[in-house]
């Protein structure tokens, strides 16, 4: 279990004046479920594990793994597992060695390594020097080293990123199998589109504020929304018409927006009032806009393009 | 949870495994040390310029050092190499503690190990012994060919007294070089930024204040650290007015010592 409590982080930013990269967040991360941690770059979700880690100082607050604090914990391997940057490798080590100091840092047996290689699939490029990795050979073995102390936590940043589909889909496989062994999984990613496949519980985090914490699908059906597009030559009648019947009816443009009732059943309604129908759309927002819409204040640098603007 | 079935079957016992003592600590270093190809170039190196300049420098002045109008000491010719061997310690230091910052490495190191001090000291350690060790061999072997040919003109020298501790002399030196730069690796991060000023106070700057006039001068001549280091390394050294072997070295480490503190203090607050 991870537990921040009122956790800070002000970097100094020039001319006197810091920037607040997180802000007194509070959350818990619970064992047995996979934890995404969503945010737009910039939005403090390294500098929060890295803190988890006690490689960054909090300004101010606390964070705890396992209730303690990680730098006391006297096993930190056997604590927590981490990967944080797959590049961070020293291009001329081989896979091994690399796992191979990491274990005996921590006094975990050697025996260890040769599992931890087999179960990202690695054994085969052991000795080869990590430098010729390609990016998802690096992932891997950064996972592998995050297992080699077999923690109860695991914490993964951007673990799927530059990764190939297969890839993508044994990273997603793994932190379910992790989850269903009842360790805590805290993922982190910015792709909303990757965190619905792969997290049971929800952690947004928009200019270091946490904005939502829920399930899966309680963020989906609070921000997931649908609604049927209906346009019509009488605009104002047929609002009226389905309004009275107690659906929740905004009109926007020259359009109406129902929610509540499906396409065929609001054709019907309609039809049976003499009312002609121009179009009738059944519109749903995505996760990816749900998200969008949820960070659009918080994310740090706008693409000012007709696409983004919509 | 004190044991977890891990996909392979593989159940691994939380109690066996010990806290990350130095000893494990020095281990993992050690592991590092050793599995990295510039480790073992940057000492091969330190080898052949060491031992191989000082018997071509030999060969090269033994005629003028036995002749008359010789005005230097087969003494400060006979670890000649080691002026040059000192780069390469200077390398080695540099390595051990940039490439990790250069990676982002050192990240995992101090997620794998939260006392950061007991990283610092086992690098110190190993450099230490392996530099030490290294620098005696060379110097011996840079003695063995040196003086043969110095001993063709009339004018060996008996292994005793000043050279015997210029011999192991050199390894203290590059072994003290090796720390010194390892704790400006630390305050610097930076592999480039470290070796060139490490390497400019020793070579450049040690030389330039010879400039300076007056007693202010001598003495900032004296306790430049390569000026004050390197007198041990030496049987007779070229500068006159340099601290004497052991006087100078103590200075040296004092030095060292300042840095490494200031290093621990900096890595310790610091964010990695």
């Amino acid at each position: 279990m991870i537990r921040a409590h009122a956790l800070t982080k002000r970097f100094p930013a020039g001319k006197g004046e810091t920037r607040t990269a997180v802000d007194a967040i509070d959350f818990v991360v619970e064992p047995g479920r996979v934890t995404g941690f969503l945010g737009p770059n910039g939005a403090g979700k390294s500098t929060t594990m890295r803190m988890i880690l006690g490689l960054d100082a909090p300004t101010s607050g606390t964070v705890s793994v396992n209730g303690h604090r990680y730098a006391d914990s006297p096993a930190p391997l056997r604590e927590i597992g981490a990967l944080l940057d797959a590049h961070a490798i020293h291009p001329g080590r081989s896979a091994r060695d690399h796992l191979r100091w990491l274990a005996a840092s921590n006094g975990i047996p050697t025996t260890r390594v040769g599992e931890v290689l087999d179960l990202v699939g690695l054994e085969s490029v052991a000795g080869q020097r990590a430098g010729r990795f390609s990016l998802g050979m690096g992932q891997r073995l950064g996972i592998a080293a995050a297992m080699l102390g077999d923690p109860p936590v695991v914490v993964l940043d951007e673990p799927v990123n530059g990764l190939d589909p297969e890839g993508i889909r044994w990273v997603r496989t793994f932190a379910r199998q992790l989850a269903d062994e009842g360790r805590t999984v805290f993922i982190s990613s910015h792709l909303m589109s990757e965190m619905a496949l792969m997290a049971d519980h929800l952690l947004v985090i928009g200019r270091g504020q946490i904005l939502a914490d829920c399930s899966m699908t309680e963020f989906m059906s609070d921000h997931a929304t649908s609604y049927v597009r209906v346009k019509a030559p009488a605009l104002g009648d047929a609002a009226t018409l389905l309004g009275g019947r107690g659906l929740d009816v905004s009109r926007v443009d020259d359009e109406i927006r129902v929610v509540g009732l499906d396409a065929a059943a609001i054709g019907d309604t309609l039809f049976r009032h003499g009312l002609a129908v121009h179009e009738l759309t059944l519109v749903r927002s995505s996760l990816e806009d749900a998200f969008m819409t949820l960070t659009a204040d918080s994310v740090e640098y706008h693409a000012m393009t007709e696409g983004a603007a919509r | 949870m004190t044991a977890t079935l891990m996909e392979s079957g593989a159940v691994v016992e939380r109690a066996d495994v010990a806290r990350p003592t130095f000893a494990a600590v020095l281990r993992a270093e050690w592991v590092k040390l050793r599995t990295v190809r510039s480790t073992w170039w940057t000492l091969v190196a330190t080898f052949v310029l060491g031992a191989g300049l000082t018997t071509l420098i030999c060969w090269g002045n033994a005629d003028w050092l036995a002749s008359p109008e010789a005005d230097e000491s087969p003494g400060s010719f006979i670890t000649w190499g080691m002026m040059i061997a000192q780069i390469t310690a200077v390398v080695l230091g540099a390595l051990v503690v940039t490439t990790e910052y250069g990676t982002g490495m050192i990240r995992t190191t101090f997620a794998a190990v939260p006392a950061r001090g007991r990283v610092l000291a086992a690098k110190s350690l190993l450099v230490v012994a392996l530099l030490g060790v290294v620098g005696t061999v060379t110097a011996f072997v840079g003695y063995a060919g040196g003086n043969y040919f110095l001993d063709r003109e009339g004018i060996g020298m008996s292994m005793s007294g000043d050279v015997l501790r210029s011999m192991y002399g050199s390894g203290l030196y590059l072994a003290g070089i090796g720390l010194f730069t390892i704790a400006v690796g630390f305050l610097l991060r930076h592999t480039a930024g470290t070796i060139s000023i490490v390497l400019a106070l020793m070579l450049i700057l040690g030389n330039m204040v010879n400039l300076i006039p007056g007693a202010f001068g001598e003495w900032v001549t004296k306790l430049m650290p390569g000026n004050a280091g390197s007198p041990i390394s030496t049987p007779v050294s070229f500068n006159p007015n340099l601290f004497d072997a052991w006087t100078g070295f103590a200075v040296f480490c004092l030095e060292i010592a300042v840095l490494l503190v200031a290093a621990y203090v900096v890595v310790k607050r610091r964010d990695a």
